[in-house]
């Protein structure tokens, strides 16, 4: 069987379900724009991480990249909604009095871009969030961040797509097994279910992005999969309204792996606490980070470390009913930027990946730059240090 | 918390009538024996005692074939082993369980394990589950025959199986009025039980012991009927009953109202097999077996080395099944441990017993058509609150398979980890009620337990 | 509606509060049986719409029965009663 269609995206996780949202809100509404996902949609990276939607001051450009996507995450709340869209805001919490250094260093960049946030004391901080432990020195509140439900919203992107263009079909349960190419132009995918002929194809299948540009007889994307152990409590017991992100999370999970991602037997592996509160009461608490493969084995010492940091600060957490524990794989990009743009070797190829932990937050704004690259349209912030030509040989 | 760990030969998870026997047998033969059970009291479901201090279970319908189950009771607390009530396991691999008891947190390090889980009640969605005062079969059962409690005024019983019957007669045993036992399937289809019955003593005395307490009551069975739905005003108030087809498909226009305030429903039994699966334990999917069920060999092991399985973990078959295949897991366990030759005699049991149980289960087998009591707003998964509706649109975007259902509406990731929902979720969300359903997904902890019991966890 | 079936025996009597409220359970009772006997069937609110959720599977399967005991969330029908146990209606506050 062969079928004809504008545009196929590969990977039916958020990155994936957003591209299509966009394209299928910037094209034309003819566009014929096919999702191809080898499981269930969200069913892999989307469907096993946390919902955190975080603005990061870093820089002007990361604020204007996390702030613009936390934007559009606002619009498709406006749009669509259910996928328990909370707007937490975020306290970054210091445990002990080195790490009050940190706030003010926070605290500038925020105001930098132009941002409200304010440092905390002890006494403060439990004002906002009564659970807190007793000897906590000061944090920082940002009432921007928030939290979703990714796997809902995957589901509220499809469904925004499908209104904005008939012409969009979503395909779980097949998987791509090949390109067709002619010449520097892909012409086609070769999938489980027969070939489809089109002009431009999405990668955006995360920590297999690597796997599928090979597939194309390209270079392997230089990601690589890094695990977190995760766990959530029951409903209506969350001891938070607010998400709590150990202000040390910053240097660790937005630094510079300090190990080789391409070594796995070298990682003992890291954590930091991020607790966020969900809708229906309950307490979702990581994260920890460590380089080790595909495996999605539980690291039980690290999982353990994990909960008992999460005791730390919010010290109900102890007697909190756990209701299940899981790993999920963020695709980390070697240089810490996702990839987001055409392959330069191969005419009509895109990406859409390597976003580690910020896949969730980020996953609007890669949508619709992707979207307005294949529309030829100007792109909403400076899209350049994200383009995928960077690793182009 | 310091670390608390047990050692033992043989660690044995259930104290049902698998679990017992088992136990019983490798204590007898010397072998150092923990058992852990999640009741309070040794018997499972099935032979449910009351609490410590109360007494006279056998005022409370209890048929003749129970006095076995009691006397293996009264020998497996006679035995010495460290039994442990009130424990739940919430990790495991071979030779290591851990548990929570008492809110402490424990391993138990064992060379050999032998899985006597049991099974829960199957309930399948329809309108007005949700209600209170609309529970299992066997949370009557409890209610009544564990504690003594009276559960309403007028109940009404729905479902499908042998475990009906004792239903009823508990409620009636209770002072409850039953106001109408529904068993779904036909009189026609139940026929086919009927040489299972006959053809076996205990369960033929069984059978009568029940007919002569429900004609006593006044309590008629009616064959090929069901609940349709229930209503009331903060508890359950109202039942509407009616026919349905062979196939359990509601026939609408055969609707009544009754009023009820308890209802009790049990649509046959399914196997506890989450601790099984996540220690790699092959399975198999049976829908007359209650579902997906462990593997076994001819001597009780399961195909992870050390493990063993007895009772309804291997597919449902009721307490003569599980005690003898409890005694032929002992006896596989001594065997590994002593090199003692197995019984062929235990064997034949077995097969004697699974043989019988699978007739007369197979007259009860799940109706696919029940799928359809459930309205669109229907709730379906308890937990998390999702209705039929949003389970299809689900099903429709993210994909058929349990995983992409749960995905694509959160259903069966509350704290009872799709238990409930989980065998009829992907039928009711795919609209396609015949299809073998994907294995339960199993995840830590296997019980809910507390966060400082994951990170007090003795290490291994 | 409710209540208990005569004639099984002694079993000391314990205190404990439901919603503010003091009532009688025997020991051996679990939390949620005791409420049962004392007509209480509301034992939860649902997390999403807050609808009453009382005793389902009673034997620790299902998590409809449970109830804040000293302030923690537990399993109504594995949970023992004690003598001045404060219980309140879990879910939703």
């Amino acid at each position: 069987m062969t079928e004809t269609v504008d545009l196929v995206v590969i990977g039916g996780g958020i990155i994936g379900c957003s591209v299509v949202q966009h394209a299928a809100q910037l094209l034309p509404p003819s566009t014929r724009i096919l999702l191809l996902e080898r499981g269930p949609v969200a069913g892999a990276t989307s469907g096993s991480c946390m919902g955190h939607l975080m603005v990061t001051p870093d820089t002007p450009q990361d604020y204007a990249f996390t702030r613009t996507s936390l934007d559009l995450w606002g619009e498709l709340q406006q749009q669509e909604g259910g996928f328990d869209h909370n707007p937490t805001g975020a306290l970054y919490l210091a445990d002990a009095d080195e790490d009050l250094e940190l706030l003010p260093t926070l605290l500038e960049q925020f105001r930098a871009n132009g941002a409200t946030a304010e440092v905390l004391d002890g006494r403060q901080l439990r004002e906002v969030e009564p659970g807190l432990a007793e000897d906590l020195p000061g944090g920082l509140y940002y009432p921007g961040d928030g939290v979703v439900l990714p796997m809902l919203a995957c589901g509220a992107m499809l469904r925004v797509a499908q209104r904005a263009n008939p012409n969009v079909v979503v395909r779980p349960g097949c998987a791509v097994i090949g390109f067709e190419r002619d010449g520097d132009r892909i012409t086609g995918v070769r999938s489980e279910r027969g070939t489809i002929r089109c002009e431009n194809v999405v990668n955006a299948t995360g920590v297999w992005a690597p796997d599928l540009a090979e597939l194309a007889g390209q270079a392997r994307l230089p990601i690589y999969p890094r695990a977190g152990n995760l766990a959530i409590t029951g409903h209506h017991v969350s001891p938070i309204r607010t998400q709590l992100l150990e202000v040390s999370y910053l240097r660790f999970a937005h630094g510079a792996a300090t190990v080789d991602p391409t070594r796995t037997d070298d990682d003992v592996g890291g954590h930091a606490v991020n607790m966020q509160p969900q809708t229906n009461g309950g307490c979702l608490i990581g994260s920890t980070r460590q380089f080790r493969g595909m495996d999605k084995t539980i690291n039980h010492a690290l999982l353990r470390r994990s909960l008992s940091r999460a005791q730390r600060y919010v010290p109900a957490v102890a007697t909190a009913p756990i209701v299940r524990t899981w790993v999920g794989l963020r695709p980390y990009a070697i240089d810490k930027h996702p990839l987001i743009g055409p392959w330069p070797q191969l005419r009509g190829l895109w990406i859409a990946a390597g976003h580690e932990g910020l896949g969730i937050s980020l996953a609007p704004i890669t949508g619709r730059l992707l979207a307005q690259q294949l529309a030829g349209l100007a792109p909403a912030i400076d899209h350049t240090p994200y383009l995928p030509a960077r690793f182009a040989r | 918390m310091n670390a608390r760990i047990l050692e033992a030969d043989v660690g044995v998870v259930g104290a049902g009538p698998g679990g017992m026997a088992a136990a019983r047998r490798l204590a007898a033969a010397g072998l150092q024996v923990v058992v852990l059970d999640e009741g309070q009291r040794a018997g499972g479901q099935i032979f449910r005692q009351l609490p410590v201090g109360a007494s006279g279970h056998d005022r409370i319908a209890e048929p003749p074939s129970h006095e076995h189950g009691h006397r293996l009771i009264e020998h497996f607390e006679r035995a010495g082993m460290d039994r442990r009530h009130g424990a739940s396991v919430w990790d495991a691999r071979p030779g290591r369980l851990w548990f929570e008891q008492g809110g402490e947190s424990w391993l138990l390090r064992c060379q050999k394990i032998v899985l006597a889980p049991g099974a829960y009640d199957r309930v399948v969605p329809f309108p007005g589950w949700t209600l209170p005062g609309v529970m299992t079969a066997g949370a009557l059962q409890v209610m009544v025959r564990g504690f003594g409690v009276v559960p309403g005024r007028r109940a009404l019983v729905v479902g499908s199986g042998p475990l009906l019957l004792p239903t009823v007669a508990s409620l009636v045993s209770a002072g409850v009025q039953v106001v109408a036992a529904l068993e779904a399937s036909s009189r026609w289809r139940a026929l086919r039980a009927l040489p299972a019955v006959i053809g076996n003593g205990a369960r033929r005395r069984e059978a009568l012991w029940y007919a002569k307490k429900l004609l006593l009551a006044g309590v008629r069975l009616r064959w090929g009927w069901t609940v349709f739905g229930c209503e009331g005003d903060g508890r359950v108030q109202r039942a509407v009953i009616g026919k349905v087809d062979r196939a359990g498909r509601p026939r609408r226009d055969t609707a009544r109202a009754i009023d009820v305030d308890v209802v009790g429903a049990g649509f046959g039994l399914v196997p506890s097999v989450e601790l099984g699966l996540h220690l790699g334990c092959a399975s198999r999917h049976d829908a007359a077996r209650g579902g997906h069920h462990l593997v076994v060999d001819d001597a009780q092991r399961t195909s992870v080395a050390g493990v063993f399985a007895a009772g309804e973990i291997c597919g449902i078959g009721g307490a003569e099944v599980a005690m003898a295949e409890g005694e032929l897991a002992a006896a596989a366990v001594l065997h590994e441990l002593r090199g003692a030759p197995i019984d062929a005699a235990l064997r034949r049991a077995v097969a004697a017993e699974r043989r019988a149980a699978d007739a007369m289960l197979a007259a009860f087998a799940p109706m696919p058509g029940l799928h359809e009591l459930a309205s669109p707003d229907t709730i379906v998964c308890r937990c998390e609150d999702v209705t039929a509706q949003r389970a299809r649109a689900a099903a429709a975007l993210h994909g058929s398979s349990l995983r992409a259902v749960k995905m694509g509406c959160r259903a069966g990731m509350g704290p009872c980890q799709a238990r409930i929902c989980g065998p009829s979720l992907q039928a009711i969300a795919n609209a396609r009620p015949d299809e073998v359903m994907d294995r339960p997904i199993v995840q830590v902890p296997l019980k809910v337990v507390r966060s400082e019991t994951i990170v007090d966890a003795p290490r291994d | 509606m409710s209540g208990r079936i005569e004639g099984l025996g002694e079993r000391p009597v314990v205190t404990i509060t439901f919603g503010g409220r003091q009532l009688a359970a025997f020991e051996g009772d679990t939390v949620a049986m005791a409420l049962w006997a004392d007509a209480q069937v509301a034992l939860r609110q649902s997390s999403r719409n807050g609808a009453p959720r009382g005793v389902f599977c009673n034997m620790g399967i299902c998590y409809e029965c449970l109830v804040i005991v000293d302030g923690v969330t537990v399993r109504g029908c594995t949970t023992l009663v004690r003598d001045g146990m404060v219980v309140e209606r879990g879910g939703k506050p």
